[in-house]
């Protein structure tokens, strides 16, 4: 199955939420919806869960406009919250329910979920009797237990303890390998590097950068040199203002092209004892950093 | 229409659930079994305890002194007649020690006559129904008048039987009997205005709660807005109609079980001798109003944030549905309630659940203009049904400081 979105344009009063949104992501593998916060990925989310609809711009499953009679989808919203007075089980029947599941099934599924989640023991409790870490882990099931062909995850991790985030982790995993479509939209971005095989950057309403991890860095413009060396202050001294020294002792070295790089290193090798030298690889921090920096 | 279902179920069961919903249930009924059966109890009590309370009991002692009255013993007479309940004794003593008596209790009351048309009365601490002036008036009058006809020429039988004269007079009413059904219409009114309100702000608070939760953000994604609304709407008008039905009905039952006590008693005659029909209308009014009321209270609901804006943000309905309730109460205890004002209100969907309830229910009302009023309801409920939904869809995306209604009616027409 592949979800696309194209071309999402959505607007509140004046105000351009989404300028054109366009990306797509498929069976099996996870997509990184990344922004900072005012970005448009709970806008994109909501228009993507039919919440409101978008002003323009298309949804499309497998090349066919989207039918949410027939496509089950699972939200764990950023803004965590159920019924604090409520038993666990009734709350979670009556949003499986809502999801369209048959009672039965819905109490099959929830006791699969609580009992993977070691939740068991808490299925009688009210919810407000539960730590924070558990409210989260009962409220991933409302997301999970309808079995969802597109499961969105929004800051799955935060306010989750180690052990609990690798219980989630595997989750996560599982769903992916079980042909999920899993939408992601986190700010750790180790955790995205960990999951996700494409992201989407947005900033101000638009995709900044949109693409396969591994691409996106791959076409990154390799135009920079990361210099390790007990002689750091004499290559500084001698490059001048394109060379930075960095927190961890290492040089920075902004090439004018990256063409020069080879040239670069072996001016740098030949003239000084050099322990590492290699192009400089951005993380995904720091792709979020360069494109999602400045909010338009 | 299935989720609607799923939605009505949770929250009925929400209300069916809740201790403190079941609590005042259960108290009124047994408030109400306590107030039907008292009679009951009194009489099984009273049976025991006859005997030694004829014996204990004793007459309210009423002093009458009339020094240089002609006809004392037929003055005394009069007022032992006119005043059964009180032992009436003459006496001789001065006014000083009349006025000590009464004050030290060893009298009610003292009537100290001066002349056939003065006295003055003495009581202790004189009673908001104390008559006992009207009576020795009229005693008075009545001496007067026939020592008068005496004095002109009259027997005293003739004149005797001049003040003994009987009226005799028939009352038929030929629509509605006011002083019957006023209770029984006050009753249903109050319970309408009751459930409305209670259950209404139910709704809103119940919408915000939800909002301020951050349950909303999960069920706007898994629920139709319409669906959420309505399951709702109808959960809390259920959960209503079923404390009513608990409440009425167990009234019903338990004078029936006691009718024999209470046949004797007008007022509760009259509210157990109610029309049915009048129950049909009762019972259209009252899911009609609540439907209008709770949809406005739920996308009100929506737009607030934060618990505590509920109370601010509901008043002018709140306010809007008190001055109808005043109006059909001020209406009733003037029995005027075919006034103009009563007629427009029973046209106003808002006021009309209880204005025309009321005239359909003291008043003789053509059905054209009960069915006009209906309907006039029914097309309103719907219209704010919808625009009640479109509200709330807008609404509880909403956060921050309350919507100004201009903000929200530009979100409605984008939505």
């Amino acid at each position: 199955m592949r979800l696309e979105l194209q071309n999402i344009r959505k607007s509140f009063g004046e105000k351009e939420v989404l300028k054109g949104i366009s990306f797509s992501a498929e069976s099996g593998r996870a997509f990184g919806l990344l922004g900072r916060n005012g970005a448009g990925k709970t806008t994109t989310i909501r228009i993507l869960m039919n919440v409101f609809g978008a002003d323009g711009g298309k949804i499309l499953i497998d090349g066919k406009p989207i039918d949410y009679q027939k496509l089950r989808m699972g939200y764990l919203p950023e803004e965590r919250g159920l019924y604090p007075k409520k038993k666990i089980i009734d709350q979670l029947l009556y949003f499986a329910e809502l999801n369209g599941m048959k009672r039965q099934e819905a109490v099959r599924a929830i006791d699969y979920w609580l009992e993977k989640l070691e939740m068991t023991e808490y299925r009688n409790k009210r919810l407000d009797t539960l730590s924070k870490g558990n409210q989260q882990k009962i409220q991933l099931v409302t997301a999970l237990a309808h079995n969802p062909d597109i499961v969105i995850l929004d800051e799955p991790f935060s306010g989750l303890d180690p052990v609990n985030a690798m219980l989630l982790k595997d989750v996560v995993k599982e769903e992916i390998s079980r042909g999920k479509i899993v939408l992601f939209s986190s700010h750790q971005m180790n955790y995205i590097e960990e999951f996700c095989n494409s992201i989407a950057i947005l900033n101000g309403g638009a995709a900044a950068i949109c693409g396969e991890i591994h691409e996106i860095k791959h076409n990154y413009v390799r135009d920079k040199l990361v210099v390790r060396s007990e002689h750091a202050a004499e290559i500084q001294k001698e490059l001048g203002s394109c060379c930075t020294k960095k927190d961890t002792g290492e040089l920075f070295v902004q090439l004018s092209s990256p063409a020069e790089k080879q040239q670069m290193m072996r001016r740098l090798t030949e003239s000084y004892d050099i322990d590492e030298i290699k192009v400089f690889e951005p993380s995904l921090n720091d792709i979020f950093v360069e494109y999602a920096g400045d909010q338009n | 229409m299935k989720q609607f279902g799923t939605i009505l179920k949770f929250e009925l069961m929400s209300y069916l659930k809740n201790k403190i919903f079941v609590g005042i249930t259960v108290f009124l009924a047994a408030a109400i079994a306590v107030v039907m059966f008292f009679p009951n109890i009194m009489t099984a009590v009273g049976d025991k305890d006859s005997d030694a309370e004829e014996s204990a009991s004793t007459e309210g002692l009423m002093l009458l002194s009339m020094e240089n009255l002609k006809n004392p013993e037929v003055i005394e007479e009069s007022f032992s007649a006119a005043f059964a309940d009180y032992e009436v004794e003459v006496t001789e003593e001065d006014e000083e020690a009349v006025k000590e008596k009464v004050v030290s209790g060893m009298a009610e009351c003292a009537f100290v006559i001066d002349s056939p048309t003065s006295y003055t009365y003495y009581v202790n601490n004189l009673s908001l129904y104390d008559a006992n002036t009207g009576v020795a008036d009229e005693v008075l009058k009545s001496m007067y008048g026939m020592n008068a006809m005496i004095e002109g020429g009259m027997s005293l039988e003739a004149a005797g039987e001049v003040l003994a004269v009987q009226i005799s007079h028939e009352t038929e009413s030929l629509g509605k009997d006011q002083m019957q059904n006023f209770f029984y219409t006050y009753i249903m009114i109050f319970a309408l205005y009751m459930v409305i309100l209670l259950y209404g702000q139910m709704v809103a608070t119940n919408v915000a709660t939800e909002k301020s939760s951050r349950a909303m953000e999960l069920l706007i994604t898994s629920a139709r807005p319409v669906s959420m609304m309505f399951g709702k709407v109808v959960a809390s008008c259920l959960a209503g109609f079923i404390q009513l039905l608990v409440v009425f009905g167990s009234s019903i039952l338990f004078y029936n079980i006691n009718r024999s006590h209470w046949e004797g008693n007008m007022i509760v005659a009259s509210v157990f001798d109610m029309p049915p029909d009048l129950l049909v209308y009762m019972l259209i009014f009252f899911v009609l109003g609540f439907f209008i009321y709770a949809f406005m209270f739920g996308a009100i609901g929506s737009t607030a944030s934060k618990l505590e804006d509920i109370n601010t943000s509901v008043m002018p309905v709140t306010l809007l549905f008190v001055a109808g309730f005043i109006v059909v109460m001020m209406s009733m205890s003037n029995g005027n309630v075919d006034s103009l004002l009563m007629r427009v209100c029973s046209y106003v969907p808002f006021l009309s659940p209880m204005a025309m309830f009321t005239r359909i229910a003291m008043s003789t009302v053509p059905f054209y203009e009960i069915a006009i009023s209906i309907g006039v309801l029914i097309g309103s409920v719907v219209a704010i049904g919808v625009i009640s939904a479109k509200i709330y869809r807008v609404g509880v995306l909403l956060y921050g400081t309350t919507p100004k209604i201009g903000s929200i009616l530009k979100a409605m027409k984008k939505a």
